[in-house]
């Protein structure tokens, strides 16, 4: 029997799950837009499904470390962050995207 | 640290007439001008009275494209110069670009270089836009949309020219970048302190300024109940090339109430400098990182590039919420805020807190 507290504690954790899965499905529209690329995003309870052109990439939560996993002909790859979610899923639809990195400056911001 | 102004505009803008002038007044006496003109012969310097040798014109090609590493070496050598008192020791460096220029290069240049960080600060960037000219150059200049959003002032010049207030392109302006003051120039006659001030490049206190300021404040941000915004391009003329410029180039705000973790905050540059660097044209804030209340952190960023946080003392106003505000092409608002919702979500699962 899962005493009260850890009851409580699991369906927080669910919930905050869940809804992390749905800001991602949602993260994953936006992106698709943002990059011009023609697809769609579908969310199933816990999986979305991405389909762009010839591509379809499943996406659900991950067993640690890996938070996430993307399913991509029949073969699962973790993924530790929503960034590298984004990383490989452009990867895959927009493969001619040339990425850039942050750069922090040397300088300082504000005059003194 | 010495500032650095950055003075572009379109060609026949007026930037060379407003530098002269500039340079005329007393509180511009000790400046060093680095003027890059695109062709075979320049002219400009020429135009230009100054008798100081802090003068230097890069000829070799458009300061964006071809000689960002000699605007470094130039500026080191100035530096140089004035350390052994080869020239007068200048306490500001103006770089008027030529009028083709991208901006954002040149400010990378001066950000980004190890040596020139320890002397030079960035201070601002001036944009002239001719008002006789400016609505059709930016309808056929991509470069001139671009000089116009990176811009800290807008100056409208030849206002004299034109019979009536040329309110269409004001009012463009204002949708392109409507954090820019915008003032009036004629034959370059303006009051400098208005131009290169030397907190220009403070987005806190713009934003500030801006608070107190609620015209300009609500259409950005809304009312003070409104989360998110959106400014378009206003649409005066009836039908418009679809196709235009400016129609890619989008300012929004993003508005958090809730302190963010730094590591969101990390996390989320990241990603848009790895999706969206080169079209994020401009991104100022301030914000409440859930690590230093008390303190807000002041970011800013020209496209992947980003100064390190500053923090200020204390909040400038009663609100701290955090005000992100981009100037981007072809960003939706909707991918940085869905980004910065499930970044932020994600870390706060991972660590726990509420």
């Amino acid at each position: 029997m899962i005493p009260k507290s850890g009851y409580r504690f699991s369906e927080k954790i669910m919930r905050q799950q869940t809804d992390t899965v749905g800001l991602v499905h949602r993260l994953l529209a936006a992106s698709l837009a943002a990059w011009q690329v023609t697809g769609r995003v579908e969310r199933e309870a816990e999986r979305i499904t991405l389909t762009a052109g010839e591509q379809t990439l499943k996406v659900a939560r991950g067993a640690p470390p890996f938070r996430w996993t993307v399913t991509l002909a029949g073969r699962d790859r973790g993924v530790t962050s929503i960034a590298g979610l984004l990383r490989m899923v452009r990867r895959v639809v927009d493969p001619d995207h040339r990425t850039s990195r942050l750069r922090i400056a040397p300088s300082r911001l504000v005059p003194p | 640290m010495i500032p650095v102004c950055v003075l572009t505009g379109f060609l026949g803008s007026g930037k060379t007439t407003l530098l002269g002038r500039l340079l005329k007044s007393p509180e511009f006496a000790r400046t060093a001008v680095i003027i890059n003109e695109f062709g075979e012969i320049g002219l400009d310097h020429d135009l230009i009275e100054t008798s100081d040798e802090s003068f230097v014109t890069l000829q070799t090609g458009c300061l964006c494209c071809t000689i960002r590493g000699d605007l470094v070496l130039t500026l080191t050598d100035i530096l140089r110069r004035r350390d052994e008192g080869m020239v007068t020791p200048f306490d500001r460096v103006v770089i008027e670009t030529s009028g083709l220029a991208d901006p954002a290069p040149i400010l990378h240049a001066v950000m980004s270089d190890d040596g020139l960080a320890e002397r030079l600060t960035l201070a601002g960037v001036v944009t002239t836009v001719d008002a006789v000219h400016g609505a059709g150059t930016l309808e056929r200049q991509p470069e001139s949309v671009k000089q116009v959003a990176v811009a800290d002032r807008l100056v409208l010049t030849k206002t004299d020219l034109v019979a009536e207030n040329p309110d269409a392109l004001t009012d463009r302006l204002a949708a392109l970048n409507p954090f820019a003051p915008l003032l009036t120039a004629c034959f370059g006659d303006i009051d400098p302190a208005r131009l290169f001030d030397a907190r220009i490049w403070d987005p806190s206190g713009k934003l500030a300024a801006l608070e107190h300021d609620p015209e300009k404040w609500e259409p950005v941000f809304g009312k003070r109940s409104c989360s998110i915004n959106k400014i378009e391009p206003h649409r005066h003329h009836g039908a418009h090339d679809r196709n235009r410029h400016d129609e890619r180039i989008k300012c929004f705000a993003l508005i958090r109430d809730r302190p963010i973790p730094a590591v969101a905050l990390t996390l989320f540059l990241e990603v848009l400098a790895e999706h969206c660097g080169a079209d994020l044209l401009r991104l100022k804030g301030i914000v409440d990182l859930a690590e230093s209340p008390d303190r807000p952190a002041v970011i800013h960023g020209v496209q992947h590039v980003f100064h390190p946080p500053a923090f200020l003392d204390r909040w400038p106003s009663d609100d701290r919420r955090s005000r992100l505000v981009f100037i981007a092409r072809d960003l939706p608002r909707e991918f940085a805020q869905a980004l910065l919702d499930a970044i932020e979500a994600e870390v706060r699962e991972t660590t726990g807190s509420e």
